[in-house]
């Protein structure tokens, strides 16, 4: 964020609420973990308000109305119906690509969604969801069912997990995911009792492997239809016998089982640590594990008042965990995308996510993507500094990324990802900074790009890279951005040194 | 749970490079770095070779004279004239074709009966013993490479000293001073920005390889910038330059397999490579997916085996095949296998002590319908770790363990 702008923008903040320091790096640090970053305009705004104002309308979103996503449901060929085999072969090819069509594209809708950032923390929190109650497109094959669950995800981000683990047990994404419609009596699959226990409600060491056995037993009986959209119960598959699970005896079903994990003391503790460990970037210490425990736990695990007990909280502001974050691909996209303050095509943004480890509806195992520092690897280093040269037009999409050059699923008929050419003027932002030479415009554009600070290190390169390049170029230092092309060519391949830094990868 | 067979082979159209701006970087590496000399042809590399999701190693190695397999598989069981017979009582999976040939020239080691004691079921938890050598998993800390690099290899800064090829880096390389380089396609492995702006971004992580001990989540992250930049001129150098009359099938496995060897043979100074075959984890119709799986396995380590008997870096390679548990012995409702415990590991190479190891497990006593482990797989690490790096093995695995001689 610049603070020249800011200064022109609010001459005087507001005072803040008690405790929580309220300035240009607390706003835009709240923003970007409520969000995908701040604009400079949206951090005066905040400037001009109260934090309680900020996070009660991140809380609200800042949407007129809600966006919904129409997509076709594509059933399943029946082979009585065509007479000749291969005609049902074809049919069954045809409705896998359409199918993966329609989940490319509500995957880019998701993406805009989150560049546009009219209901930021909604779409927060609709990733942490989908990394936590983790299913995958590559296992369920049916695109409808992975949607269904993502608009699951999307009324209840910022709701209940009550009502969230109870819906999954039988979201039919799920069922297929984790073999639930394959869990039946004197036949039981251990997969979804297992992963609801150990990754989803009480975490390892809080159950036994004899509560997994019994707690398959209750989840058996669900089945789904041929799209995986409607889930049922069938009362002859399903063991209406006594189990013991954590302790408790009875003639247990699927609620049941959510309820008594809900009851249990470590799924509050569970997951609470997981929410403050993905908003503050690293593991919260005991007292304050329990202190949110507790709080998670008398509101009925409604997530609204914890994030709103978070945000408001003057330790979300610490040193420790201002800046200090790693960015996940999706954020680091995303937010370059809101930094670059231009349009970019948001299947381009999607497959530059997943080119860089985080291809959403697609996540490595139940377990979900590891984040922290497991996001940063040689490869995706090198891969984000590829990404951000694409969204710069430094780098042709097909030179960095797979799937476009081989498009092989058709997902890139739309030229506008293979053939992307940028709307983006840097020479029109630095102008709008008013920087005045070398020092100023680096500093100027990496304000303007990063979500931290710029180390002295960095802006050291960074500025000798812009004297050498304007020496080439025969350009005195007082006309630097007056050269048309050749100015404009020099700070997008500065803005994309920008992103390619250390510094880059933190919010 | 990983998509990666349903995957469209994405490391194909290699040999694209220029070979001007590679050799250009390999001197500016050079210099900067001091890259592990190839040490003596017999210099070995460990290939750590993962099967995630728990493989079926009784459909693997079938224990076909056994009744009780018979009784507890209704429908999983393989006629005994399916299988490619190593003995009077056990045969590979049908699809083994390449290991059965592998088995007669003593270049495939099975070392049955694999375990920890207190088995874990959990994938991930089973994982991190695995991967750390320690039943706390994680609150271990390092690890056993990141701790075995530490053992034999403390003052060695060449980011390439540790592999992984592929998206998901295992844990076990987890390290302090010797984190793993990693890539998923060779071609791709670079910084595209021009040649001056390449310069920049080479000094933004300049001056951060020098420094011992991380001050911050930004010098972590400088210190990445510059490993990624010697570590993918260095791959990139070794794998354009890689020439090969072996044919691996178009496949991703394969490919990778076929990278591995070229990273053996090109001096780049790996010690220790990493690769990972998913999707084992076969809840449900295990048949027709664990074929699947084997055939892809067997089909990517024949030309790989192959393939490294035609160096001396390849012919001291040794490949370590191993998955984070076995399956229960009964099969469920749904035509698969819950989560089990023991299973076997395999060793291959040119240079190993080819035949078995370690103890078949009994179907007799099972603990609560599972194989009990007879060979902790500790004594494997022991045996590879002492074998091939010549450092005690109490020094990475924190204890001592009987060795299973297997190199």
């Amino acid at each position: 964020m610049n603070t020249l702008l800011l200064a022109l923008l609010c001459p005087l903040a507001q005072e803040a609420a008690p405790g929580v320091p309220w300035n240009a790096r607390t706003v835009e640090h709240l923003y970007n973990r409520a969000g995908f970053g701040a604009s400079p305009e949206e951090i005066a705004r905040a400037l001009e308000g109260t934090p309680e104002a900020l996070v009660d309308a991140l809380l609200a979103g800042f949407a007129e109305d809600e966006r919904t996503f129409p997509y076709e449901v594509i059933h399943r060929p029946v082979l009585e119906d065509f007479p000749n085999q291969h005609d049902y072969f074809d049919a069954c090819a045809e409705r896998r690509r359409r199918e993966r069509l329609v989940m490319a594209d509500y995957a880019a809708w998701w993406v805009e969604a989150m560049v546009a950032s009219h209901d930021p923390l909604r779409e927060k929190m609709v990733v942490f969801w989908h990394n936590h109650l983790v299913s995958s497109a590559a296992d369920v094959k049916s695109y409808v069912a992975m949607i269904r669950q993502n608009e699951l995800f999307r009324r209840e981000a910022l709701g209940s997990f009550r009502r969230l683990l109870h819906a999954i047990v039988s979201d039919p994404a799920m069922m297929v995911y984790l073999d639930n419609d394959q869990n039946m009596v004197g036949n039981p699959n251990e997969n979804l009792a297992r992963e609801i226990m150990e990754l989803f409600a009480l975490g390892i060491g809080n159950y036994t492997e004899q509560d997994i056995k019994e707690g398959a037993r209750a989840l058996t009986g669900w089945k789904t239809d041929d799209i995986a959209t409607e889930p049922h119960l069938l009362p002859k598959l399903h063991d209406t016998g006594e189990k013991t699970i954590l302790g408790r005896k009875g003639n247990f079903d699927a609620g049941d089982l959510v309820d008594i994990l809900l009851d249990q003391p470590a799924c509050p503790r569970f997951i609470a640590f997981k929410l403050l460990r993905y908003l503050e970037g690293v593991e919260p210490e005991a007292a304050r594990l329990a202190e949110y425990a507790d709080f998670l736990k008398a509101s009925d695990f409604e997530i609204a008042p914890f994030l709103r007990k978070l945000f408001l909280d003057p330790r979300f502001y610490r040193e420790e965990i201002v800046g200090h974050r790693i960015a996940g691909p999706v954020e680091f996209v995303v937010g370059s995308a809101r930094r670059l303050g231009a349009s970019f095509p948001p299947k381009l943004l999607w497959l530059a996510a997943a080119h860089t480890g985080q291809r959403l509806f697609e996540p490595p195992n139940v377990k979900g993507w590891e984040e922290g520092e497991a996001w940063i690897r040689t490869s995706s280093l090198l891969g984000r500094g590829n990404v951000a040269g694409i969204l710069l037009g430094i780098t042709p999409p097909s030179e960095v990324i797979e799937e476009v050059r081989s498009d092989g699923l058709s997902l890139m008929d739309d030229s506008k990802v293979s053939g992307y050419v940028p709307e983006i003027s840097m020479t029109a932002l630095a102008q709008r900074l008013g920087a005045r030479g070398e020092g100023e415009l680096v500093d100027g554009l990496a304000e303007q790009l990063l979500a931290v600070p710029l180390s002295a290190a960095s802006r050291t390169v960074l500025v000798e890279f812009l004297a050498g390049e304007r020496g080439r170029l025969g350009l005195e230092e007082a006309k630097l951005l007056g050269a048309g092309e050749k100015t404009e060519d020099l700070l997008r391949r500065l803005a994309h040194l920008i992103l390619s830094l250390p510094e880059a990868q933190l919010n | 749970m990983d998509a990666r067979i349903d995957r469209r082979t994405a490391l194909a159209g290699l040999g694209a490079l220029s070979g001007l701006s590679l050799f250009h970087s390999r001197a500016h590496a050079a210099v900067r770095f001091r890259i592990t000399p190839r040490l003596d042809g017999a210099a070995r590399t460990l290939i750590l070779f993962q099967l995630s999701g728990g493989n079926d190693g009784i459909e693997t190695v079938v224990p076909y004279e056994e009744d009780a397999y018979y009784r507890a598989r209704a429908t999983l069981t393989r006629k005994k004239d399916e299988l490619l017979k190593l003995d009077d009582y056990r045969g590979l999976h049908p699809a083994l074709k390449n290991l059965r040939t592998a088995w007669d020239a003593g270049r495939l080691a099975i070392v049955e009966g694999i375990g920890y004691p207190r088995p874990n079921r959990s994938h991930f938890e089973s994982l991190d013993i695995w991967h750390t050598a320690d039943p706390r998993g994680r609150a271990a800390g390092l690890g056993w490479i990141g701790k075995l690099c530490e053992a034999a290899w403390p003052a060695e800064r060449n980011p390439n000293l540790v592999v992984h090829i592929g998206p998901n880096v295992p844990y076990s390389l987890h390290s302090q001073h010797h984190r793993p380089a990693s890539f998923v396609d060779p071609e791709g492995y670079r910084w595209i920005g021009g040649e001056r702006g390449a310069a920049a971004f080479r000094k933004v992580g300049e001056g951060a390889a020098a420094m011992e001990e991380r001050t911050s989540t930004l010098e972590f992250l400088r210190r990445v910038v510059a490993a990624s930049q010697t570590s993918s001129d260095e791959i990139r150098r070794a794998v354009a330059a890689y020439e090969t009359d072996v044919a691996y099938p178009d496949e991703v496995l394969a490919q990778t397999l076929h990278h591995v060897a070229a990273l053996v043979k090109g001096g780049i100074g790996a010690r220790v490579i990493s690769v990972e075959l998913g999707g084992f984890d076969t809840h449900a119709d295990q048949r027709e997916r664990h074929d699947e799986l084997m055939t892809i396995l067997d089909g990517a380590l024949g030309p790989f085996l192959a393939d490294l008997g035609r160096s001396e870096a390849g012919k001291a390679a040794v490949v370590l095949v191993f998955s984070e548990f076995g399956r229960r012995v009964a099969e469920n409702g749904a035509i698969g296998t819950d989560h089990g415990v023991a299973g076997p590991m395999f060793v291959l190479g040119h240079d190993i002590k080819g035949g078995l190891h370690g103890k078949h497990p009994t179907f007799e006593t099972l603990d609560d319908g599972d194989l009990i482990h007879t060979t902790d797989f500790r004594s494997v690490y022991a045996g590879v770790i002492e074998g091939c790096f010549a450092v005690p093995h109490q020094k990475v695995l924190g204890a001592e363990y009987p060795i299973v001689k297997v190199v």
